[in-house]
């Protein structure tokens, strides 16, 4: 299968996501707890206009 | 049949052009990969979610599969997006690797040039990219995505839009060690900046000294999710300084509401008089003037130096849920050059808005910004306007404008340089290159308007 390895990651790199991977599991529940705490103390955060999500959700509603 | 310059990279097939449309050959290497994710409905899922540019199989033999995306008007180049356009694509790359991660496929590489932006949004326009997961296998693309992405986001962040244009000058993206280099100390305390850039740049140097060949690296799929997940929440929150600071141009300018009316209505007439449907407004700031002309135009490319005048552009029309401008960020005393091998990888700035065919060129409030501050005679700004379309309407803000007053002054000594910058040197210089068809003075301003039509062969 070495064809499609045209691009070369690096073996370093791919080992080194197992620890980036731990630390984002760490991060989204730190986010998590805050988001939870935030929402229980009445801190809503307001999904802003220009995010990512809108520009496609217009276009499922126009559908 | 000629394989386009730019698809040279991944075996599983290459996009050549016929008889102008790009068409996409897929070779026998990949049929497995192309017929699993089409007929787990991966291509169709994600052509629902506007995310993947919509193909049809034209042909399949034992040789070859030929599919014909839908046709980009133009290409812009990552060198050439707003903070916004480049943070909106880096999340649209990230957001398709954990769909296809939740459905067993995976993308093979990340880079920003896989990205385009058409009928106004962010998509994905490497079909070829997406093969079939492999347990337990990291993202191979995650070390190129931050080179392509995440760096060049985190430096533009930081030290302005200038960061951008990173993948002009370094085609494969910015090193991490350099990215890492450039960052400030503090970033090292930040759990995904440290991780991404830090680390994975420690990683690429110990490498190159440790042999680790027998090791095999292992990662489930759902801390892969988690991984792609934190990063894309940490990209999504970021925002540039520069961009939020930015205020409007038109609260700054030097005439009055009615003035700017008759300067639109001529503008308006005019495109319609010569029945323009495609249009390029070079020196467009944030699509005020493209935007009056959305109702009688099919196409308007909005170009601009300043990065936050056309991330306003860009965000202004996702909020309208209009998708006829093409907003471009470009300096026109240096525009996109072609780079990459043999310089055909990606084309200059020039030569694709040439392919656009586009009717006209609006220069509005340009001309002395090239003349008197990019110094370039009227000559030389009358030929490159002459390559770009048949019609040219452009604005001429006479030495009495308060601008132009501003600028000669500025030039102190040097200002009698300047001395031929008048209306009749202007049109006589213009005339050379164009036939003259209309020119009418913009009421309570030192401005006047022309509208030529390039003199042919």
């Amino acid at each position: 299968m070495n064809y499609l390895l045209y691009l070369d990651p690096g073996l370093g790199m791919m080992i080194a996501q197992a620890a980036i991977a731990a630390i984002a599991g760490f991060v989204l529940f730190y986010k998590k707890v805050i988001t939870t705490v935030k929402a229980w103390i009445g801190l809503k955060k307001q999904q802003k206009d220009s995010s990512f999500d809108s520009n496609y959700e217009q276009d499922s509603e126009s559908k | 049949m000629l394989r386009h310059p730019s698809s040279y990279r991944d075996p599983s097939g290459f996009v050549y052009r016929e008889k102008g449309a790009f068409y996409r050959q897929i070779n026998p290497v990949y049929f497995e990969e192309y017929h699993t994710a089409k007929n787990a409905g991966i291509y169709q899922k994600l052509f629902d979610k506007k995310w993947l540019i919509p193909h049809k199989e034209i042909s399949v033999d034992e040789e070859k599969i030929i599919i014909l995306p839908e046709q980009l008007d133009f290409i812009s180049y990552p060198y050439e997006w707003s903070f916004s356009q480049y943070k909106h694509a880096a999340q649209l790359t990230l957001r398709i690797q954990i769909f296809l991660l939740e459905n067993n496929f995976s993308l093979k590489d990340a880079s920003a040039f896989n990205i385009a932006f058409h009928k106004g949004k962010a998509v994905f326009i490497d079909t070829l990219s997406i093969e079939q997961y492999k347990e337990n296998a990291p993202w191979r693309a995650l070390k190129q995505f931050n080179e392509h992405f995440f760096g060049p986001l985190l430096l533009a962040q930081k030290y302005g839009g200038q960061y951008l244009k990173t993948l002009q000058h370094s085609i494969n993206g910015m090193a991490l060690s350099e990215v890492k280099r450039q960052l400030p100390f503090t970033s090292r305390f930040h759990p995904t900046i440290y991780s991404h850039i830090h680390l994975l740049s420690k990683s690429d140097t110990k490498e190159s000294s440790e042999k680790t060949e027998s090791k095999e690296a292992r990662l489930s799929k759902s801390s892969q999710i988690k991984m792609l997940l934190a990063l894309e929440q940490h990209i999504n929150t970021m925002t540039s300084k520069e961009n939020t600071e930015w205020s409007s141009y038109y609260d700054q300018i030097n005439y009055q509401e009615e003035s700017f009316q008759a300067k639109k209505k001529l503008v308006k007439e005019w495109c319609a008089a010569i029945e323009a449907r495609k249009i390029i407004d070079l020196g467009g700031n944030d699509g005020t003037f493209a935007k009056e002309l959305l109702d009688q135009a099919d196409q308007i490319m909005v170009s601009d130096i300043d990065q936050p005048a056309i991330d306003q552009c860009y965000l202004n029309q996702l909020k309208s849920k209009e998708n006829k401008l093409l907003p471009i960020v470009c300096d026109l005393m240096q525009p996109s050059p072609a780079i990459g091998f043999h310089h055909k990888e990606r084309d200059s700035f020039t030569s694709r808005v040439i392919d656009f065919q586009a009717d006209v060129t609006m220069a509005l409030a340009l001309i002395h910004h090239i003349t008197l501050t990019g110094n370039v005679p009227f000559e030389m700004s009358a030929a490159y306007f002459a390559k770009l379309t048949p019609y040219l309407i452009i604005e001429f803000p006479d030495r009495e404008d308060s601008w132009v007053k501003f600028i000669l002054d500025s030039k102190r000594d040097a200002r009698h340089l300047f001395d031929d910058y008048t209306i009749s040197a202007f049109a006589k210089a213009y005339q050379k290159k164009f036939k003259l068809l209309k020119s009418e003075k913009i009421e309570g301003t030192e401005r006047t308007l022309f509208l030529f039509e390039r003199y042919e062969g």
